[in-house]
């Protein structure tokens, strides 16, 4: 505290010679090798007590600005050799991701022509078993229609001859057939 | 399955009662009129019904029996069916008994339907060809039945013989239809 205070009397001192020159001349008026020589001395304690108390700190400031200065500068560098490196593994990926685009594309069009070749032969298998369908339903179909048609006119000619028969069956044909009957029941005997 | 055994052990109890040939034709006659009877759907709901007590029903049963004025064996008989609470499987008995006894006597039964009735010598002839087949007396149940449209039909001990115009023309519109 002491140290500050002697500091800064000194300085105003050293600062403002003017009052201490007014102040002698107030008394009396001198030559100027006493003013010249004042101020060098003057000068060269301003010098000196600038040197011993505020040099180390100016030169502290410095050093400290001057590591703070290549600190950042290395930091910088670093920092712009990482960026270096990033861009050129961005580079990399770039030119690995427009091989695989590349790559991608080539298997997708493969892979496009395999599945339209493939869809191509299920359709044409799928058509061919709809035609073969198509035909087994429409010969189904024609077999039915046929057998309804003989079934019809089974049932119309058993009818027919239902009339007939009960109009003109008599007692002779039923002798007939009885005489047919019992045939078949000595012939069963016999076996 | 169980009715039948239970018939056919009633109609062999009933069997073995006499010896004589003729009382066990005459007991058969008279197991089927009573079957009938009992077969009557009035009667054998009333038979069946839980509602009615098994004293009243054998009581029902006996009275029927002296109506139709059966023998005192055949009465005997339906009273003892009667107490055992079988008298709904009446028909069942009547019929294993004239099957055993049939069994018996050395013959057969079978039905015999025309298209249309028959006259005594058709008869004759049809009797005599089915006892050459079954090689034994046979007893026909002669039927009519116009849906024949002719020809005869016969069924003999399980076996049907089928001689009828109606057959013939469907086996033929079946062989038409294809």
């Amino acid at each position: 505290m002491k140290f500050r205070i002697a500091f800064v009397l000194i300085a105003a001192a050293e600062a403002c010679p003017s009052l201490a020159h007014a102040a002698e001349q107030a008394t009396e008026n001198r030559g100027s090798w006493f003013d010249l020589v004042f101020y060098v001395i003057n000068f060269l304690l301003f010098i000196w007590i600038i040197r011993r108390y505020a040099g180390p700190l100016i030169t502290g400031f410095f050093r400290d600005r001057s590591a703070g200065i290549r600190t950042t500068i290395g930091r910088a560098q670093s920092a712009l050799d990482e960026a270096q490196q990033l861009a050129n593994h961005a580079n990399e990926q770039i030119a690995r991701l427009e091989e695989e685009r590349r790559q991608i594309a080539s298997e997708l069009s493969e892979e496009t022509i395999y599945q339209t070749g493939r869809i191509y032969d299920l359709a044409n298998e799928a058509a061919a078993r709809i035609r073969r369908d198509t035909d087994l339903t429409a010969a189904a179909l024609r077999e039915a229609a046929r057998r309804r048609v003989r079934e019809a006119l089974a049932a119309a000619a058993g009818g027919l001859a239902r009339g007939l028969i009960s109009r003109h069956f008599g007692a002779r044909d039923q002798k007939r057939l009885l005489e047919g009957f019992i045939d078949k029941l000595g012939q069963e005997a016999r076996q | 399955m169980k009715t039948s055994k239970v018939a056919k052990r009633y109609a062999r109890a009933l069997l073995g009662l006499s010896p004589d040939r003729g009382q066990l034709e005459a007991w058969a006659i008279e197991l089927d009129r009573l079957a009938r009877i009992v077969e009557a759907p009035e009667i054998i709901n009333m038979f069946a019904s839980p509602q009615i007590s098994p004293a009243s029903k054998i009581e029902g049963l006996g009275k029927i029996a002296e109506k139709l004025d059966l023998s005192y064996p055949v009465r005997s008989f339906s009273a003892v069916v009667a107490r055992h609470g079988r008298i709904e499987d009446f028909a069942a008995i009547a019929d294993a008994y004239r099957r055993m006894l049939d069994d018996l006597m050395g013959r057969t039964r079978a039905t015999v339907i025309f298209a249309e009735e028959p006259s005594d010598e058709d008869r004759a002839r049809v009797h005599a060809g089915l006892e050459a087949i079954a090689q034994k007396k046979v007893i026909p149940t002669v039927k009519t039945d116009g849906t024949l449209l002719g020809g005869v039909v016969v069924e003999l001990e399980g076996k049907t013989y089928d001689g009828s115009l109606a057959t013939r023309l469907a086996q033929l519109q079946q062989r038409l239809a294809g």
